[in-house]
């Protein structure tokens, strides 16, 4: 019975299922099915697009339609695993976001998917974030990585500022800080002090990886 | 006297039905009044509130009724005039006028490897003098040629940019907004007793950040034209069906041309298309796409049908480098956005997509704009050059129409002879060395350089330009957008004797 429950939410993440997905995650609790198993099974799904995308036969409205579906069905398992006391394993914990100024949201996005599929839990603030919120939001996950992103050449000095904002509060050398974005250069990342930046979803995935490996 | 440009002589392409057009109309109203606009802004909301709009405060959200949609759209004038430094460069935009102008790119391409650098200032400086030179440019658009470049922070890219463009061409002048940019733009513009193209980009899907209104206020209270636009990516931003797309491209700049219109009734506003289908592997906009043809072409029917003059973006190729797929992107997206009723086009020096930019290939493309607009002239039908008189007078072999005086006086009016293009035999082009445009344009280039001058500004007007500029600088040092270490960089790239030119 809880393999069947476990394939219908691994099933619903797999066809772009948000509604689907949340029901059946609420299926788990209702169940008493262990939820860090119903957790495996998203990743393992997420995994398989991520995958289907990294070898171009799977498209970004695939990879987003997924996402969605796992992000409906999150919030339901990881209040379960509150409750049981479970422990969650995980890569580590991202908060992204696109920096203050900046509204280009797909981009970022991509990333949060990708790493998400690859075992990071992510918190994604969404667009036009300031440093404050930036700062509020690693203090309220204890995130290890901080990954931001700016389309805009006008914009891209707002890293640099979230970076000093950082050292002011005490928390730069608490997260490994990842860059991206159209404006973004490796060169740039440099100059900011940022401790990795890719050009690619894919690239910043493995990345992510590299970072917390260190 | 306005610059001529180009001009279409025919009928314009019509992809859409008369029913076709309508139900992209009807579903414009319906989304402007039903689903409504974000928009960003107290000021405005309350302007479109006190003018019968339905706005929700908390949600920020503007419900515009189809009524005063369509009163706006009629109080936009038809055709303004837009001026030029230099006043015989002014643009008459609207009607069948079309002119082109330069595109913007955030770095230069090394011509050996083409891959993307940073321009350095001289750079930035050569790059407009080539296009005050072209012929076929007409107007120099935001950001134009770069982004920005050595040594400027980027919170002063824009308005460097915009003192390049004044300094060295006369041609008429369109300015971006950012962080206040455009309160430096217009100072500048006000000292100098110029005009300027302000802008108001709203921000897909259906919402308009708080920057973008405060510049159509801005360019409104300054009195200048202003051009509104979205900048979708089908798919992305907006529906990934063309209809789809076009509507909400239309709600988008439409709220635009509304709040304008409201600020300032009557005042000279530009409607544009900007919009790419999105690459479903990388999520980049889809720059040549025939699909942005299509929705072009859509939209500016569309916009006719309003009556504003039509600003196109863009002829954006996603090649890297002026090769076959660069050609046929951009003559594409020309000839389209021509056959359709573009206004103003932005073409020349693009090398990939907003990203990268060079003289070279704005020399190119200036052929290619040459041909494009010889093209929109369409063909003179009289007596003379219906040449009947002439036909019977040469009759047939052995007569011929080389010595003839109808021939001497017609072929230069009727023919347009590229300027950088390879028109050799085989061995007058084996003989030279096997050139190819390329060549050619690079040649042109080191010409250009060594004999245009553009016309400077007076000794006050320079000084107003510094003064302002300084300004500005003190402004984002003051705001924490200029670092420290970044000021020391910009004022050492400032020591050169030859500043403000390298």
């Amino acid at each position: 019975m809880s393999i069947e429950v476990l394939e219908n939410l691994k099933k619903a993440i797999i066809e772009y299922d948000s509604e689907g997905a949340a029901s059946w995650a609420k299926k788990v609790v209702q169940d008493r099915i262990d939820p860090t198993k119903a957790l495996d099974v998203m990743t393992v799904a997420i995994r398989q697009i991520g995958d289907g995308f990294s070898r171009g036969e799977l498209f970004l409205p695939d990879l987003v339609g997924a996402a969605d579906a796992m992000s409906a069905a999150t919030p339901i398992i990881e209040e379960e695993i509150k409750r049981v006391g479970a422990r969650r394993e995980s890569l580590g914990t991202v908060v992204i976001g696109t920096v203050y100024g900046d509204i280009h949201t797909i981009g970022k996005t991509m990333v949060a998917t990708l790493l998400q599929a690859d075992g990071f839990v992510v918190n994604d603030l969404g667009i036009n974030i300031t440093a404050e919120n930036f700062v509020e939001g690693i203090k309220k996950y204890n995130a290890d990585i901080l990954a931001m992103s700016s389309l805009m050449t006008t914009t891209a000095p707002e890293q640099r500022k979230v970076i000093e904002t950082l050292k002011k509060e005490s928390l730069r050398d608490k997260v490994k800080i990842m860059v991206g974005g159209g404006a973004i250069t490796q060169e740039f990342a440099d100059s900011i002090g940022a401790d990795g930046y890719e050009p690619t979803a894919v690239g910043a995935m493995k990345l992510a990886k590299r970072l917390v490996e260190k | 006297m306005a610059l001529k440009g180009f001009t279409r002589n025919f009928k314009p392409l019509e992809i859409l039905t008369e029913e076709q057009v309508e139900a992209i109309h009807r579903g414009t109203l319906e989304v402007l009044w039903v689903t409504g606009v974000r928009v960003e802004h107290e000021r405005a909301l309350k302007l479109f509130e006190k003018n019968g709009c339905k706005v929700d405060y908390d949600e920020m959200r503007v419900r515009i009724p189809p009524a005063l949609v369509e009163e706006c759209i009629r109080k936009a004038p038809s055709s303004f005039h837009a001026e030029a430094r230099d006043g015989k460069k002014s643009l008459m935009l609207g009607d069948n006028n079309f002119y082109f102008g330069g595109a913007p790119g955030l770095q230069s391409v090394d011509l050996d490897t083409w891959e993307p650098r940073v321009a350095t200032r001289k750079e930035n400086y050569d790059s407009v003098t080539v296009l005050d030179a072209l012929p076929n440019v007409h107007f120099l658009c935001p950001y134009t040629p770069y982004f920005g470049f050595e040594g400027v922070p980027p919170c002063m890219a824009m308005l460097e940019s915009q003192a390049a463009r004044i300094r060295n061409s006369t041609k008429c002048i369109c300015v971006g907004f950012s962080n206040d940019s455009e309160v430096f733009a217009i100072k500048m513009a006000q000292a100098l007793g110029i005009e300027i193209m302000g802008t108001c980009a709203t921000a897909p899907p259906l919402a308009m950040y708080r920057d973008a209104a405060e510049s159509a206020f801005r360019f409104a209270e300054a009195g200048f034209p202003l051009r509104i636009l979205s900048g979708q990516v089908m798919g992305g931003t907006a529906p990934a069906t063309i209809a789809g797309g076009v509507i909400t491209n239309n709600a988008e700049v439409i709220t635009g041309l509304v709040l304008a219109q409201l600020i300032r009734p009557g005042m000279r506003v530009l409607v544009k298309d900007f919009s790419h289908p999105m690459n479903m592997n990388t999520g980049a906009p889809g720059f040549g796409s025939i699909v942005a043809c299509l929705h072009n072409a859509a939209s500016n029917q569309i916009f006719r049908k309003y009556g504003v003059p039509i600003d196109n973006a863009t002829c954006y190729p996603n090649s890297k480098m002026p090769d076959y797929q660069c050609g046929y992107e951009k003559t594409l997206r020309v000839l389209v956005a021509g056959l359709s009723g573009a206004n103003l086009l932005l073409l020349h020096g693009s090398v990939h997509g907003e990203l990268t930019y060079h003289s070279v290939q704005a020399i190119l493309d200036d052929d290619l704009a040459g041909m494009v607009g010889r093209f929109m002239e369409g063909i003179e039908v009289n007596n003379e050059t219906l040449a009947v008189d002439l036909i019977e007078e040469v009759g047939p072999i052995p007569g011929y129409f080389l010595n003839k005086e109808h021939t001497r006086k017609w072929w230069k009016l009727e023919q347009f002879v590229p300027k950088v293009a390879d028109s050799l035999t085989y061995p007058e082009w084996m003989n030279t060395g096997k050139k190819s445009c390329l060549d050619y344009a690079k040649e042109r280039m080191e010409e250009i350089l060594t004999t245009h001058k553009p016309i400077p500004l007076t000794p006050s007007q320079e000084e107003d330009l510094e003064r302002i500029l300084e300004e500005a600088r003190r402004y984002y040092k003051e705001r924490g957008l200029i670092s420290e270490e970044e000021m020391a960089t910009y004022r050492e790239s400032m020591k050169s004797p030859n500043y403000p030119y390298e």
